[in-house]
């Protein structure tokens, strides 16, 4: 692992793409002009091709098939040479893996290479306007129709659904049936009749987040993922990964990195870094993010995981997002009135990075699993306290 | 900051028979009855303690004792925090560290021997209030360059006075030596690290216990015709109380195994594990009380055990605000 660290380490150090002239997006969720997409699908094949996207997934179908904790190392080392995200998030983390571990041999075979290489773009039909955290109460419905199912419904807070050729899709296939019964998980075409991709907004002013509405699309029935009726198990499956609680991530799932680094070298730009206060409050996060790395790794000693074995991974999302969250308000906060300049102004600190972060900082406490719901289901599945429902 | 976490068989098999041992010997009742006696303690249990060759862990075979690590340490740590064990096997482990790392020959070779038999009562002493004192027979004291070592009855005149303490389970005595306290030096920083270590992980398992107890009472106690556990003002705090026992676990196994592999890192993450235990602690105590209700601030209630536990040892080798100062010295970037 050791050797793959250092040539990951030369090879990003030589094919760093640099500053692309333009403004870039700080996460999938903000892709918003064809400039950033096609600047950020190169980069992905260019990774792809060098062999660290996919590195441990099966040959047969596109990957690399090296040895287990090879993703982790790549993605460490790319993290540390601050190398651009992976555009393809949703394919790379949660729908590739979901389809190598659910899907049909065909299934396998048209779709994980592709998404590699990042030819096609995948998105997630979860949420709708009335099932957020309460999921299990969309509405979007999937009739069979012949061989395929006529979809219709609402989804919303769809990352890249603008450019993505393909969603997993949560219906009801089974109307009649209670609530997290008659749920399905289709492998989705989004250019097709019957799809029409709506932009949203977010608070930093960027687009690339939107809302899908189906009006009778098909979807061929052999797109139906696991058996009908079994969505609903296969969303819990999905959102484990999404979370980071389940390994078999085909890459971006690096971290956070060196954030206090950061904002230590923030208190010099500012003049405030021999204030103790200060001081006191970067220890503090230092403290807490080397606890965060500390996890990851005893997530992976059993033999120090086995009073609560499921604990670690369900709290990866909400501790890494709250910690970054927390971390950049004090960045903000370090800055006194320049906190209230925004990207492109001339006076503005580090361009602003930090407000950014801060504002997008609330799509990690949100999305996956709202904090609030992972306290729910931490206190439930690994305290065993009764259900709050 | 690296944070390989080294743990194998033999430290599981340790956790194991020490967790099995001391849940048969130290039942709550038990420490209760010590906590209310004259003396605190019981002697057979520090005859066992030795047998056990927990005395001497950390003393190189060559001086009787068992030769293990820092992880071993603290998995023992950790598994007589857990039950609030009512005897001075902490100060004695400081001794013996303090020792270790910092003694000469002479003294290990007098003093490392009694102390992993259990037949001397040997405690680390730094400041007035020393714990473990009433009943020792030397003090292990940092100076300039290694140790001392302080022997009652000995040439220089001892004043050892029992302190009225919060925490029964652990007495202190008010130690002077012509009137003044032993201990002007600072500890080495080896020391600390070891320390700092060793406390933190006594103080993961007193909180992971006090989570333990408090979750299961959340789940029985009821309240307006549901479990209070259900509703999300108790579950959530409770959550809270859990990441940060895990992240405290995680800081403890790093620390150790980065003292084991005799890693740069070591203090640092020895401090940061302290500093997190000494903040987690004392939450996951506040917490226990509050979520008992009533019945959370009456003697009766387990919590208050481990509540003064947790203030009396926040202190010890720094609390956070001590650490964070030091760490503040050394921040990234």
């Amino acid at each position: 692992m050791e050797e793959l660290r250092a040539e990951v380490r030369a090879w990003i150090a030589a094919n760093h793409p640099g500053d692309p002239g333009f403004k870039l997006p700080q996460g999938p969720l903000e892709v918003e002009s064809d400039r950033q997409f096609h600047w950020l699908r190169d980069w992905q094949r260019k990774l792809y091709d060098a062999g660290y996207v996919g590195a441990e997934w099966p040959t047969e179908y596109g990957g690399g098939g090296r040895a287990r904790g090879s993703q982790r190392v790549i993605d460490q080392e790319l993290t540390r040479g601050r190398a651009p995200f992976l555009i393809n998030i949703v394919a790379l983390s949660w729908a590739g893996p979901m389809i190598l571990r659910y899907g049909t041999e065909a299934h396998k075979r048209k779709f994980i290479a592709p998404l590699l290489r990042c030819d096609e773009i995948w998105c997630q039909g979860f949420s709708e306007p009335g099932a957020g955290s309460d999921l299990a109460s969309l509405r979007t419905s999937a009739m069979r129709e012949g061989d395929s199912y006529r979809i219709d419904g609402h989804k919303v807070w769809t990352t890249l659904g603008r450019y993505a050729d393909w969603c997993i899709l949560l219906a009801r296939t089974d109307p009649a049936s209670a609530k997290h019964a008659g749920i399905s998980y289709f492998l989705a075409p989004m250019k097709v009749p019957g799809v029409e991709v709506l932009p949203l907004v977010k608070m930093t002013g960027e687009g690339g987040f939107n809302q899908v509405i189906y009006s009778g699309a098909r979807v061929p029935a052999d797109l139906l993922l696991g058996r009908e009726s079994q969505g609903w198990e296969l969303a819990t499956a999905t959102l484990q990964f999404e979370r980071g609680a389940a390994e078999g991530s085909a890459g971006g799932m690096g971290g956070g990195g060196e954030q206090v680094a950061r904002a230590v070298a923030l208190t010099r730009t500012v003049g405030r870094d021999a204030d103790p206060v200060v001081r006191d409050r970067l220890a503090a996060f230092w403290i807490h993010e080397t606890a965060l790395r500390a996890n990851a790794q005893r997530s992976r000693v059993a033999g120090l995981v086995s009073d609560r074995p499921e604990s670690l991974p369900l709290m990866q999302k909400l501790t890494s997002s709250e910690h970054t969250q927390a971390l950049a308000d004090f960045a903000c906060e370090l800055q006194g009135e320049a906190a209230g300049l925004w990207l492109g102004d001339p006076n503005a600190l580090e361009n602003a990075e930090w407000q950014r972060t801060y504002l997008n900082s609330f799509a990690g406490t949100i999305a996956g699993g709202t904090s609030e719901i992972l306290r729910n289901i931490l206190g439930e599945r690994v305290l065993g306290l009764p259900k709050t429902r | 900051m690296n944070a390989h976490i080294h743990y194998e068989e033999e430290h599981a098999l340790l956790r194991a028979e020490a967790r099995r041992w001391l849940d048969e010997r130290f039942p709550i009742a038990r420490v209760r009855s010590l906590a209310d006696s004259d003396s605190g303690e019981d002697p057979a249990d520090w005859k066992e303690l030795a047998n056990l060759g927990w005395l001497g862990l950390v003393i190189p075979e060559k001086h009787g004792g068992a030769g293990l690590g820092a992880v071993h340490l603290a998995v023992l740590m950790e598994e007589t925090g857990r039950r609030l064990v009512p005897s001075p096997l902490l100060p004695q482990t400081l001794a013996a560290l303090a020792l270790v790392l910092d003694g000469s020959d002479a003294q290990r070779d007098r003093w490392l021997p009694a102390i992993a038999s259990g037949e001397a009562r040997v405690v680390y002493a730094r400041g007035a209030s020393v714990s473990g004192a009433e009943r020792a027979d030397a003090f292990v004291v940092p100076v300039r360059d290694g140790v001392e070592v302080v022997e009652r009855g000995g040439a220089a005149k001892l004043a050892v006075a029992p302190e009225l303490v919060l925490d029964r389970t652990r007495r202190s005595a008010r130690v002077t030596r012509n009137g003044v306290a032993l201990g002007a030096a600072e500890p080495s920083a080896r020391l600390t690290a070891w320390a700092c270590l060793a406390l933190a992980a006594e103080m993961a398992g007193g909180a992971d216990a006090l989570l333990a107890m408090t979750a299961a009472y959340a789940t029985t106690r009821e309240q307006f015709g549901k479990p209070i556990g259900s509703f999300q003002a108790v579950k959530h705090p409770l959550v809270n109380v859990l990441i940060g026992v895990e992240g405290l676990r995680s800081l403890v196994y790093a620390a150790a195994s980065a003292l084991d592999a005799q890693s740069p890192d070591a203090e640092t993450l020895a401090r940061m594990a302290k500093a997190q235990a000494s903040d987690v602690y004392p939450f996951a105590a506040s917490r226990a009380v509050q979520l008992h209700g009533g019945f959370g601030f009456t003697l009766d209630c387990d919590a208050h055990l481990y509540l003064k536990r947790a203030q009396t040892t926040r202190p010890a080798f720094g609390d956070a605000l001590a650490q964070r100062a030091w760490l503040a010295e050394r921040l990234p970037g």
